[in-house]
């Protein structure tokens, strides 16, 4: 490399150096004088006001201790509190306040009933923090402990009670993968920026309503102003600021319909998720095995979570919002009201279901092997032949049954405000050429006609779907929050309806749609008649997902068929089928038959919707429960 | 592409490394003090402190070794790389306090706005150098330098971090006196300056800032609030008295109530554990270094070298008096550290970046000018 050549340059100029010298000068003035300024002021500060500065420095210092919030609570829709606070007692330690540490842990560790070297790990592992810092050596204490200690309080220097609000379960673990729970933040959050006024130590909501919400709840902190002297001990406090509790969160969900739905899942894996059909409104957001709330209070332990990550029923998994599913013949909805507003067939036009369809040299079963004979509309749906749709989805093309199960948000998110929610497939030979580069199959359309193939759904789209179908056509945002008010009671935020947009679908195909899904829970040939409740008409549909391929688990009996392959059950209905207000979908994993492991589900809350409903309108006008409605298919 | 000469190695400058020395030993005697009760974990402080201070010794060294006219050619690139940085630093930066300062390269945080500041110097050398000053400069002249300052200041104000953008205008002022200036050009300059004061008050400074300064003016209305650091800090300067507490025995820093204590105030501990004494010598040491520097300055063997050394000198002066002043309560709280004495990484860089560009022109008074 060659060397680079450096600039052109000259000597100063006798002249200008000459006036630069001058400058030089001025500025070395300038800088004497500066530092003759510093140090006539470190003298006035260390000479002569030395003795009252050494006086303050012995006696007055101020320590900033800082007391949590207590964070807002969460109620339901009714206002009935779900989780509020508690206050909960620690006990802490400040090593610079003892003279005789040992002694002083050696007495306590008696009156917890600890071993001394849990007590000590406690303290070796909070050398890190500033030495004022108090560490904390026992969360929780009872009120034994508490009386106690604070009797022992003058032979216990250094040892403190610290007083915390903290979670109160009121329900237990009542819809506990929606409303969350609250964790130490950890080292990567607190790089956030949405975390930037947390320090570590606090606490915040980790997942769910209580993260989403972090903001609303966590309330402002208090600070108490401590004077203390030289040796760190308390001798008065100068100020102190009260905290400012978070704020009340009223959520959509009604706790008598959740317990209902809980109950009825206790023993099962899966998720009901329950919409107002006019508001989107979510009423129940249940997804099974819960999680314990309770072992998540102080930070979950190492195999506690590990067993949770390892369990086979996936506790962690939300199924309301991630849990993807085929959703097998409940998806016959979406196929109906395609082929009626693309007007491929007519209601009454018919196909003859002999218990198969042979498309290429594949032979495409229905469930029910002798067949159904000839079929219509109506009969198709409520006794869900398979065959007919495999025709009528035929017709349709795949495209088309993805345009209406698009318009009846499938296959995206429904935007509802929790983390990860799973947006599902709706397959569409668009899709298959971008994810598998492949062409479509005709033959794969027969599988998306009835629900099965590449389709994936969750419970809570398909509750929305059910919604929009049966309100006349919008499609509603899932919310799950009614408004959020101070504590002083004041209104800060209320939340309205959003509607998507309208469906697909002409209103005459919606109403057919509507008709046969009541003949699914009412007339003799329907395949959910174990949910029909006396007085009020219900309508829905059953669908059963394959979990595996029919080949691998044929000619085994049901029992016999391993849980984890056995087929997923569904049942997504609504009511009163006059004027909808509600719909209710019920998801059991491997519960093999829609109409009879989904269904009684919703028969629960139904039932429990209907006397909340009728119950608080004796309540407020005095009338008696009006007379059931007519049922016009017995 | 390094030629070296051997008369370079006979004009080594001792009396700066000497002075840089003592300021380097006591600066990390002060580190360790301020910081060894609360860094059990992880590489203590003073540990880390000394790397940097082996690696800014290692990049001064290289500094030396490079014909300082080379500055001459790089001045843009430089200038244009340090725009961006602190762009990046802007949009990416990792956020400290509330600010974004701080880009992460995995083994250091860099701080842009502390090179940003040699950088300016270089590039003001540069320019004034290259321009013909004939009767002095003009309004007009400044046009450009002060676009130059102007841009990475607000760059740095945005983070926020007033300080050290303030900084960045003394620099700039102070090199445009050292140039030749017009009279009328001085006059319109002041006229304009102080009126701009009342209107940057209202609408440039953030309520935090302005916030500050009236704090400064009057501390004790607000002794637990933004009072709570001037307090703290003189009373720990104060109580130093004569010989100072002793090291490692100050209790303002040992005990937690001194914010800052390893960074900006690492002068308040130094003053609390060795008393005036201490703090006058110190404060000797540096100003010898700085005045030093300015001796440097005027034997450079051309005018582009006397630029840049007073530049260098103007960046350490600004920086040490505005920090010895904060913490001695006669300026407001303003985050500027006290060169090669508070912790931190991209501050001892830049400093010994900018002591090695001294050393570089001391080192060539003599040879030619070709």
């Amino acid at each position: 490399m060659p060397p680079r050549p450096l600039a052109k340059i000259n000597k100063i100029d006798p002249v200008e150096l000459k006036m630069l010298k001058k400058r030089i000068d001025i500025a070395m003035a300038v800088i004497i004088f500066s530092a003759a300024l510093l140090l006539t002021r470190l003298w006035y500060l260390q000479i002569y006001r030395g003795d009252e500065y050494a006086k303050l420095s012995e006696i007055n210092r101020i320590r900033i201790q800082e007391i949590a919030a207590p964070r807002g609570n969460i109620l339901d829709r009714t206002g009935q509190p779900i989780i509020t606070n508690r206050p909960r007692f620690n006990v802490v330690w400040n090593r610079e306040d003892a003279p005789n540490p040992d002694e002083v842990i050696k007495d306590l560790a008696k009156i917890l009933n600890e071993d001394i070297s849990v007590l000590l790990d406690r303290i070796r592992a909070a050398t890190e923090n500033p030495r004022y810092m108090p560490t904390r050596l026992k969360e929780d204490i009872d009120w034994e402990t508490l009386v106690n200690i604070e009797n022992k309080h003058l032979s216990l220097p250094g040892v403190r009670i610290e007083v915390m609000p903290s979670r109160d379960y009121l329900y237990g673990d009542f819809a506990s993968h929606f409303v969350g729970y609250l964790g130490e933040i950890s080292p990567a959050e607190l790089e956030e920026k949405r975390y930037a006024t947390y320090q570590s130590g606090d606490q915040v909501g980790k997942q769910g309503v209580e993260k989403i919400f972090e903001e609303y709840l966590k309330g402002e902190k208090g600070r108490n102003y401590l004077e203390v002297d030289v040796h760190g001990f308390e001798q008065r406090q100068m100020q102190l600021q009260d905290p400012y509790p978070g704020n009340d969160l009223h959520l959509t969900l009604d706790v008598e319909l959740q317990r209902v739905a809980e109950e009825a899942m206790a023993d099962k894996a899966g998720a009901v998720v329950v919409m107002e059909v006019n508001t989107g409104n979510l009423l129940v957001m249940c997804s099974t095995p819960p999680l314990h709330l309770q072992e998540f209070v102080g930070g979950i332990s190492g195999t506690a979570w590990n067993r949770l990550l390892n369990d086979p029923l996936n506790p962690l998994l939300n199924k309301t919002i991630q849990g993807q599913y085929p959703p097998g013949s409940t998806f016959k909805i979406v196929t109906a009201l395609a082929a009626i507003s693309e007007g491929v067939i007519t209601p009454d036009a018919t196909f003859f279901c002999g218990g198969a369809l042979n498309y290429g040299n594949r032979r495409y079963g229905c469930w029910k092997k002798g067949g159904h004979g000839t079929v219509d509309f109506h009969r198709a749906l409520v006794e869900s032949c398979d065959v007919y749709f495999y025709s009528v989805g035929m017709r349709l093309g795949v495209d088309n049954i993805a345009k209406y199960a698009n318009s009846l948000g499938l296959g995206k998110k429904t935007g509802i405000e929790l983390e990860h929610e799973k947006g599902g497939i709706i397959p569409s030979t668009a899709w298959k050429q971008q994810r598998y580069k492949e062409k479509w199959q005709e033959g794969e359309t027969l599988s998306v006609a009835i629900g099965q193939g590449y389709v994936l759904t969750t419970p809570l789209q398909l509750c929305r779907m059910t919604a929009a179908v049966v309100n006349g056509g919008t499609l509603y945002r899932p919310q799950m929050v009614n408004r959020i008010t101070a504590p002083d009671g004041k209104v800060l935020k209320t939340f309205s309806p959003v509607s998507d947009g309208k469906i697909l679908g002409s209103a005459h195909s919606l109403g057919l749609i509507r008709n046969a899904l009541v003949d699914v829970v009412n007339s003799p040939g329907g395949t959910a008649k174990v949910v029909k409740l006396p007085d009020v008409l219900i309508g829905g549909k059953t669908g059963t997902a394959q979990v595996v391929n029919l080949a691998q688990v044929g000619g085994m009996s049901e029992k016999s068929i391993p849980y984890k392959y056995r087929d997923h059950a569904w049942f997504t209905s609504f009511a009163p089928a006059e004027k909808p207000e509600i719909a209710v979908t019920v998801l059991v994993e491997h519960g093999q038959h829609g109409g009879s492991a989904a269904g009684p589900v919703a028969k629960a809350v139904f039932k429990k919707y209907f006397e909340l409903k009728n119950g608080i309108k004796t309540a407020a006008e005095g009338t008696p429960p009006p007379v059931a409605p007519d049922e016009k298919d017995e | 592409m390094l030629r070296f000469d051997r008369r370079l190695l006979l004009n080594f400058d001792w009396v700066l490394i000497g002075a840089v020395l003592v300021v380097a030993l006591v600066g990390l005697a002060n580190v360790y003090s301020s910081t060894h009760l609360y860094t059990n974990v992880g590489t203590p402080l003073y540990i880390k402190e000394l790397t940097y201070y082996l690696f800014g010794a290692a990049v001064a060294l290289l500094i030396v070794s490079i014909d300082y006219r080379v500055l001459l050619t790089l001045n843009y690139p430089l200038y244009i790389g340090m725009i961006l940085l602190l762009l990046f630093a802007l949009v990416f930066g990792k956020t400290v306090a509330g600010a974004q300062r701080w880009i992460n390269l995995g083994f250091f945080r860099l701080q842009p706005s502390e090179p940003a500041k040699l950088i300016l110097v270089i590039t003001l050398a540069s320019y004034y150098y290259r321009k013909e000053t004939g009767k002095g400069f003009t309004l007009l002249d400044l046009a450009v330098p002060a676009l130059l300052t102007g841009l990475p200041f607000i760059l740095i104000a945005k983070q926020p971090d007033l300080g050290t953008g303030l900084l960045l205008g003394f620099i700039f002022i102070s090199m445009t006196l050292f140039v030749k200036l017009r009279w009328a050009t001085l006059a319109t300059l002041l006229c304009g300056g102080i009126s701009a004061i009342p209107i940057a008050w209202k609408f440039f400074l953030k309520p935090y800032q302005r916030q500050r300064v009236e704090t400064f003016l009057n501390p004790e209305n607000d002794p637990l609030g933004t009072g709570y650091h001037i307090i703290q800090s003189k009373i720990a300067v104060g109580s130093g008295l004569i010989f100072g507490k002793g090291y490692l025995k100050g209790t303002q820093g040992q005990l937690d109530f001194l914010p800052e204590r390893h960074t900006d105030f690492a002068f308040s501990v130094w003053a609390e554990e060795w008393g005036f004494f201490g703090s006058v010598l110190l404060i000797i040491c540096y100003f010898f270094m700085i005045l030093w520097g300015l001796n440097i300055a005027i034997s450079a063997r051309d005018k582009f070298g006397v630029l840049l050394a007073f530049g260098v000198v103007s960046l350490i002066f600004w920086q040490a008096f505005i920090n010895l002043a904060m913490v001695m309560g006669l300026l407001p709280v303003v985050g500027v550290p006290l060169p090669l004495f508070s912790y931190g990484g991209s501050s001892l860089l830049t400093n010994l970046a900018g002591l090695g560009l001294l050393m570089n022109i001391r080192m060539r008074r003599y040879m030619g000018t070709s």
